[in-house]
């Protein structure tokens, strides 16, 4: 039985971290969460341009994603600013996330009558969840509580051949110990989801594999234009990415070769079964990492080709690259460099064992390279128009 | 032996990946799924980019994987760099749908 030391949660989950997010509804709280979050060390602001004038699947969409940072394992508790009526509440928010036991608070800047005294409440109450957060202690517990998060970010041509193999090794080394991955980026499935589909656990899934790139194929088409450039992106392009098949194909690698369990909506709760799952979102890495944060994923790795700022507030960024250039022009952004693998004499098996033993350390708490620079973006997917 | 820097995934591709620069005019000698093929590069080859292994006609499907990357927007001579100026996507083609569309 492997252990690491994490927090634990009284709705049963556990942390691998201890945050306190400050999190705005509507771009008119953003402000205030990002100046009470430059006062109260360690606290997270989460902040977008989403949360008021949206349709209704994209205010379902926006809620349930706040409402997954809020409840995330590595959250211990949440300050939720909103600016006034909104229709992603903020009181509503905020009691969601209180009822899996978390410290939780509703500021509203129009209640406390104005931005100063805003932010001097959400200051208030931050300053006292990161003092309480601070007092826990770290214990040990099973691996098989973790969620692997898996994103590739500005893939090349090395990231199939080297660096999507350690990451699909060291995932399916935590999924036979209990535990759960999931991987996301539905339109890079192009061209690969007929073998992707043929690994769901039943025909039901296989078919809804299926639809789910067939959704996203008619999207694109419905535009009118060809999507080189945005899928395959210029510096997939530079990295000798020709089309979105090969892109797709190369990036299916991360996620190994056995069975899939089911697939989510876009910051869907991750299910509790062991196993690998896919998150339906689009391939822009923000918003599919953002995704998966609300899915409940503990730490992500970040498997890279040409190297990439792409980082995570509520999960530790774990970066890996097998291209031996970016690990030398991009230091601050390789985490792990496994280039020996692609152009040495080291083996794939050796790559993983380097993954492997930076996840369990990044779990007990080493902070990564994205951490240490407070690196991170957060952008929710939208479906629909504002209105 | 072949060139462990010039990779070819699955015995059906009719391409290789280039983990080195290759120069133009450069004899390199791939490992085909255990069987040898030696080719004369006609191009200046990036780190990362593709090689043909065959000749490709227009419209012919390129492989990578096994599977399809897509098809050749113009003839492909073994040896020849393999990118966005000879291959086309068969995903994501709202040009296409358009002009089929415009036609209809």
């Amino acid at each position: 039985m492997s252990e690491f030391y994490g927090y634990e949660r009284s709705d049963g989950s556990i942390g691998i971290r201890n945050f306190v997010p400050i999190i705005a509804t509507a771009p008119y709280a953003n402000d205030t969460v990002k100046r009470a979050a430059e006062i109260v060390d360690d606290a997270i602001p989460i902040t977008h341009p989403l949360g008021r004038c949206q349709t209704k699947p994209d205010v379902f969409q926006t809620y349930r994603t706040l409402l997954g940072y809020g409840t995330h394992p590595n959250t211990y508790g949440t300050v939720v600013v909103a600016h006034a009526g909104e229709i992603v509440d903020g009181d509503e928010l905020a009691d969601d996330i209180a009822e899996t036991g978390r410290p939780s608070a509703s500021v509203n800047i129009h209640r406390e009558k104005g931005v100063m005294k805003g932010l001097e409440a959400t200051v208030n109450t931050a300053q006292e969840m990161v003092q309480d957060a601070s007092a826990m202690r770290r214990e040990p517990f099973d691996i098989s509580h973790l969620t692997f998060g898996i994103n590739c970010a500005t893939s090349d041509t090395t990231s199939g051949l080297c660096q999507h193999k350690a990451t699909a090794g060291a995932a399916w080394r935590l999924i036979d110990q209990g535990g759960r991955a999931v991987f996301a980026e539905t339109p890079e499935f192009f061209g690969g989801e007929d073998g992707l589909a043929a690994r769901a656990v039943n025909d039901k899934l296989n078919q809804e594999i299926l639809d789910r790139v067939e959704n996203w194929d008619q999207r694109l088409r419905d535009t009118g234009y060809d999507v080189r450039g945005a899928q395959p992106t210029p510096d997939n392009m530079d990295g000798g990415l020709t089309t979105i098949e090969e892109k797709a194909l190369g990036a299916l690698v991360k996620s190994g070769d056995g069975p899939i369990q089911d697939i989510v909506d876009y910051g869907e709760k991750i299910p509790d079964g062991s196993g690998m799952y896919i998150m339906d979102t689009p391939g822009h890495g923000a918003e599919s990492v953002t995704g998966i944060g609300a899915g409940g994923a503990h730490f992500m790795v970040i498997s890279t080709g040409q190297g990439h700022t792409l980082s995570n507030a509520i999960m530790p960024t774990i970066k890996i690259t097998g291209n031996p250039n970016s690990a030398e022009r991009v230091p601050e952004e390789t985490d792990i460099d496994v280039s020996d693998a692609l152009v040495g004499d080291a083996s794939i098996e050796w790559a993983t064992d380097q993954l492997w033993d930076e996840v369990m350390e990044v779990a007990n708490g080493k902070q990564t390279l994205s951490e240490v620079l407070g690196e991170s973006q957060f952008a929710i997917h939208r479906i629909g128009p504002s209105t | 032996m072949g060139d462990s820097h010039i990779i070819v995934v699955d015995s059906t591709d009719n391409l290789a990946t280039a983990v080195r620069t290759v120069d133009a005019g450069e004899t390199v000698t791939v490992d085909i799924g255990g069987t040898e093929r030696t080719i004369t590069v006609g191009d200046d080859i990036p780190f990362g980019h593709k090689i043909a292994l065959t000749d490709i006609d227009e419209g012919e499907t390129v492989y990578k994987y096994g599977k399809s990357i897509g098809y050749a927007s113009e003839p492909i001579a073994a040896g020849d760099w393999v990118h966005v100026h000879n291959v086309e996507s068969n995903y994501g083609r709202g040009d296409q749908a358009a002009e089929q569309t415009a036609d209809g």
